[in-house]
């Protein structure tokens, strides 16, 4: 079972004479421990496709399922409960510091607090941005900005992470450290599906593919067929 | 002519349709540039430096090549002794003329020049067919370009400061040189598909 499946997915925005296609028959299938980037330019629709994988997106027809179950499309159901969406760009302003930030978001899903400042240290840490715990979003370069967004999506612990453009806004030197670290959660199972502005952010990932125009192009399922228990196959 | 002003001779041109025309003359003349040497030495680096991209017929290839280039004086020959070593070793070494080195970077920059004649070239015959087939070769050619991008791992260019080190610095620049041109052409399809599709609605309308 594909941890994030869309079925011939058809979304449009704008009415009349302004009405405009942003997702046009999309069909998508992602696995656990797979990354996978979507490249497009701007108003190619990839945000808007990676909203609807949140399910915090309405669809004009077609179905989203994560985990096998259709999400309620708009009900944003599953985020923090299995699904990790961050947008390209930093939140946090009520928060003191990036720590406090992290341990923040989790009391608000219940978790109590020292647990989830044990959580929140790790996830910094499995990011690398250890030192960024007590400042602010602000005041964080590029690289630190994108680590720290992943680290916000981690202490979830989800199994599908929607990243948008991670690597836009970060250094060049700097940028491939980033796609090494998403390729990293994908080799522990997380499934990643990122979307890219620039075709140099398609590194490493499982299968690149590209919207244009809402049209979704490239190998769209995953290219290798799920290796079925043995007993299945001696059936088959 | 300067390396600023945009070249209209590419090196084998101006050193006549002879030797110069071959890639691995230019290319041993870069490993002389690099640093003076002698004959069984450099046959090492070349196969070290080229041996993904240049084949060697055998490696009395590079003794004819640096006759060749000895012969255009683009480097010259020199003995043993002039390089300080002593009369028990007096291989003749090889080492770079200015003239070399000038023609070595002109050569270069025209090797860009030919990419140009090269996507020209690529148009001109995909052109030659139906919009609807070359729709299906663009199609092709973006899932390529597509697999291009994502195959260079940045697990090996993250947090390394590019080094000299054999290969690794080649490596990082082809690396992002693909990349690069991936996109490039990835967004330049998109163009494309659009100029096609509405030639082919516009035939299909015809009578």
């Amino acid at each position: 079972m594909s941890v994030l499946e869309l079925e011939n997915v058809t979304r449009s925005v704008g009415r009349g004479a302004r009405e405009h296609v942003v997702l046009r028959d999309v069909s998508l299938r992602l696995d656990a421990g797979e990354l996978v980037a979507v490249w497009g330019v701007r108003h190619s629709g990839r945000s808007m496709l990676l909203r609807v994988a949140a399910g915090i997106e309405p669809t004009d027809s077609g179905v989203v399922r994560f985990n096998g179950r259709a999400l309620s499309p708009d009900s944003g159901e599953m985020l923090g409960k299995g699904i990790a969406y961050c947008r390209n760009a930093a939140s946090g302003a009520e928060a003191d510091g990036v720590l406090d930030e992290l341990v923040l978001s989790q009391l608000a899903r219940g978790v109590s607090r020292r647990p989830a400042r044990t959580c929140a240290l790790a996830a910094l840490e499995r990011v690398g941005a250890e030192r960024c715990g007590a400042h602010a979003v602000h005041e964080l370069d590029g690289a630190d900005t994108a680590r720290v967004r992943i680290a916000v999506a981690l202490v979830a612990a989800p199994s599908l992470l929607l990243i948008e453009d991670p690597t836009s806004g970060v250094d060049l030197l700097e940028r491939d450290a980033i796609l090494a670290l998403l390729r990293s959660l994908a080799d522990e199972g997380l499934a990643v599906l990122m979307s890219a502005g620039q075709a140099t952010a398609l590194s490493g990932a499982d299968r690149a593919l590209s919207l244009t125009k809402g049209v979704l192009r490239g190998s769209v399922v995953p290219e290798l067929a799920p290796v079925l228990p043995l007993r299945a196959r001696a059936q088959n | 002519m300067g390396l600023s002003g945009a070249p209209t001779l590419s090196g084998s041109q101006r050193y006549g349709s002879g030797a110069m025309r071959s890639r691995v003359n230019w290319a041993l003349l870069g490993l002389v540039i690099q640093r003076a040497s002698y004959g069984y030495e450099l046959v090492h680096r070349f196969e070290r430096t080229y041996g993904k991209t240049l084949e060697l017929s055998s490696p009395s290839h590079i003794y004819g090549a640096l006759n060749a280039l000895v012969k255009h004086e683009l480097i010259e020959k020199v003995s043993g002794e002039e390089f300080g070593l002593d009369a028990g070793h007096p291989k003749p070494h090889y080492r770079a003329t200015a003239r070399g080195a000038t023609a070595y970077e002109q050569w270069l920059v025209c090797q860009v020049q030919q990419e140009r004649t090269r996507s020209r070239l690529f148009a001109e015959q995909l052109t030659v067919l139906e919009p609807q087939r070359a729709l299906r070769v663009l199609a092709r050619c973006e899932e390529a370009f597509l697999k291009q991008a994502s195959a260079a791992s940045p697990e090996r260019t993250a947090n390394q400061a590019p080094d000299d080190q054999a290969g690794r610095l080649t490596d990082l620049l082809v690396s992002e040189e693909q990349r690069l041109t991936a996109g490039a052409r990835l967004a330049w399809i998109e163009y494309a598909r659009d100029v096609l599709q509405a030639l082919a609605a516009r035939r299909s309308e015809e009578p």
